[in-house]
């Protein structure tokens, strides 16, 4: 499992792209790579980041063209059909605007593409002294995934209108800062790392928050449920469209308590019932969580959602993203089944934080370096 | 223990229990048709048997699929009756399994051994005790006989099983020619409708899941064929005929009804058993500190 700090560039992203022109815009002589000899012959795109580059600006042209005489499919049943595979990721397009954008929420054809350039440059430059796993030797970095498009949204966050997370609430500031000196206090152990590293829960929310690899999902539908499958940790959302109740409030659940209905051609999904444990972005268990997944053409699934938690923000929060179509399937993800990774983790940190409290030079200090 | 049972469930439960005993005949029969009137599975919109719901079995081979008595658990002292195995019958027919000597000899160390936890970060070694134990996957057959229940979502191309023990979930390629690309904890399953008999072949499995607490095993080259044949609007007849040239001398066979859980609302609740076992496999490597110290 992977620990990965590339922090808001492996964000990912979103959309109102329609109609970048890109033709004259990106170098056209991609640099031909050659593998080495009794070594399988990539996909330029999966080799080259200029010829991902180029080949990402085209695909937002050809979907466009795409959707000129696409219909709404429908199951049998007469829902809306929004089974396949999607891809947590869409673009380099980070959560948080940059605060030097302001209030500006969209980027201009040249700026977009010059972004996303900039940001599939960082994602494929890796320090081996800070990063374990150089995630394009496996071909795992979001460029190099079909799908992945410069788009012109400056951020994934449309509200507040600044594009970034609302203030804490001065009571969620004091519950963080006394967990993270309890956390101190207790020193590091297995319960130190993240949800993901231990394999509770993988990346893949609830919410999604692009980011982060292993990002492939799959929606599937019966009658009566739709059933959202992450790759990551093999994390399965089982959420009933047949009007019922949540579950009483004393059951808590790592992934939630979803209840969806249709609106039109959207899946409107409810979520409360979330652990306090889990602990997401320091929200509690009061966190209430609104998802819209819409269809919006063959190869591309809008995903917005709105999060609500007055015990943490000062205010809901919203994102609006586009996920796209990836080939199927998902496989296993047996993440807890001889954790090894885990062991390392925690063996590795304590060693870290022993260096660290004697003077010496720590990954940490690599990465401010950087 | 989680076994919650509605009435009609366990009222049939009842009924099936004691139809079991005769096992399945030669021809390939379910043993149970003879005890529902003649009846027609409900049809998805492409024509099959329909098993889309709620599902969970009601036999104690999770404690051992052989025949056995009831038991007091592991530290009794401070588990009492909380931690005792009920006795139950085999759901394997003929209450053998064929192993072959040294495997025989391997499943009463495995028995021994349940409790040795001795999680280890070389990823080479596996050092085990009782997979349930260690919340692992529980691989196939035993997923369906586990104390949970599980949900069944049914598509022309693809049933996705959803286990309520650790969210486990394995996906059924209907008519696929697809190659597992790695041994799993789940296997790879592949299906396809025979009559109104859903036939999934699983392969490449790991060797790491057991049938059962009592030790019970397999390899790596396990093989499963499981027949699912809806015989009521409630039950499931199951079959699997497991076969793994490593460990038996010959293929064999285990079968139970499966129950369709009616209650209103029912819904799987999570059973994420992950920070359930932290304590127990880290702080004998000295890397869990307990709470509130």
């Amino acid at each position: 499992m992977g620990d990965r700090s590339l922090g808001a560039l492996c964000a990912v992203t979103v959309l109102i792209v329609l109609g970048l022109g890109v033709s004259g815009g990106v170098g056209g002589q991609s640099p031909s790579s050659t593998a080495p000899s009794g070594t399988k012959v990539f996909d330029e795109t999966a080799v080259n980041t200029e010829a991902a580059i180029k080949a990402a600006a085209d695909k937002v042209k050809a979907d466009a063209a795409e959707l000129k005489n696409w219909k709404q499919p429908r199951t049998p049943w007469g829902d809306p059909d929004i089974q396949g595979y999607y891809f947590n990721h869409s673009s380099y397009t980070p959560l948080e605007r940059p605060v030097a954008l302001k209030d500006k929420a969209f980027y201009t054809e040249e700026e977009a593409l010059a972004a996303f350039k900039r940001a599939v440059e960082t994602d494929a430059d890796v320090d081996p002294r800070v990063v374990h796993y150089d995630w394009k030797e496996y071909g795992m970095d979001a460029w190099q995934m079909s799908g992945v498009k410069p788009n012109l949204r400056t951020s994934l966050i449309v509200d507040p209108p600044d594009g970034r997370l609302p203030p804490l609430t001065p009571e969620a500031k004091t519950r963080l800062a006394a967990a993270a000196a309890a956390e101190k206090a207790k020193g590091i152990d297995v319960t130190s790392p993240g949800m993901y590293t231990r394999c509770i829960t993988g990346n893949g929310g609830p919410p999604r928050i692009p980011g982060g690899v292993t990002a492939e999902s799959q929606i599937l539908q019966t009658r009566g449920y739709v059933v959202m499958v992450q790759q990551s940790n093999n994390d399965v959302r089982i959420i009933p469209l047949d009007g019922r109740p949540h579950l009483p409030k004393n059951v808590n659940q790592w992934l939630g308590d979803a209840r969806g209905h249709w609106e039109d051609a959207t899946l409107v999904v409810e979520t409360t019932n979330f652990n306090a444990e889990r602990n997401w972005r320091g929200s509690t268990d009061a966190m209430h969580l609104i998802e819209r997944y819409t269809l919006m053409g063959p190869k591309t699934l809008r995903y917005q959602f709105t999060v609500t938690d007055p015990m943490t923000w000062t205010q809901p929060w919203s994102i609006d993203s586009l996920l796209p179509r990836i080939d199927p399937p998902i496989y296993e993800f047996a993440c807890h089944e001889q954790n090894y990774g885990l062991i390392n983790w925690t063996i590795g940190s304590q060693l870290r934080a022993k260096e660290a409290a004697a003077g010496g030079q720590t990954t940490q200090s690599l990465r401010e370096e950087r | 223990m989680r076994i919650r049972v509605t009435v009609v469930a366990a009222m049939s439960a009842l009924v099936l229990a004691g139809c079991k005993v005769t096992g399945p005949t030669p021809g390939g029969q379910t043993p149970s048709a003879p005890l529902f009137p003649a009846w027609e599975a409900p049809r998805t919109a492409d024509g099959k048997p329909d098993l889309n719901g709620v599902w969970q079995s009601f036999t104690t081979a999770n404690w051992d699929i052989l025949a056995h008595a009831a038991q007091p658990g592991p530290h009794p002292e401070v588990m009492g009756a909380w931690g005792a195995g009920p006795g139950g019958q085999s759901i394997v027919e003929g209450n053998e399994i064929p192993y072959q000597p040294w495997a025989a000899a391997k499943k009463e160390e495995n028995f021994k051994n349940r409790m040795v936890v001795k999680v280890t970060n070389d990823p080479h070694r596996y050092d085990t005790g009782e997979p349930e134990l260690q919340c692992y996957r529980p691989g196939v057959p035993r997923a369906n006989y586990m104390p949970y229940p599980f949900q069944i979502f049914q598509t022309p191309d693809q049933i996705l099983i959803v286990y309520e023990y650790k969210g486990a979930i394995r996906s059924i390629y209907m008519n696929s020619k697809e190659e597992a690309p790695s041994d799993t904890w789940m296997g790879w399953s592949k299906g396809h409708w025979e009559g109104d008999t859903l036939v999934v072949d699983v392969t490449s499995f790991e060797s790491y899941t057991w049938f059962d607490r009592a030790g019970n095993f397999h390899s790596d080259a396990l093989h499963v064929v499981e027949r699912y044949t809806p015989v009521s609007p409630y039950h499931i007849q199951y079959e699997a005929t497991i076969e793994d040239p490593k460990v038996f001398t010959r293929p064999w066979k285990m079968s139970f009804p499966i129950y369709r859980r009616v209650e209103p609302n029912v819904q799987l609740v999570e059973f994420n058993c992950v920070p359930f076992v932290q304590e127990m496999m880290y702080a004998p490597l000295g890397l869990y500190k307990p709470r509130g110290e």
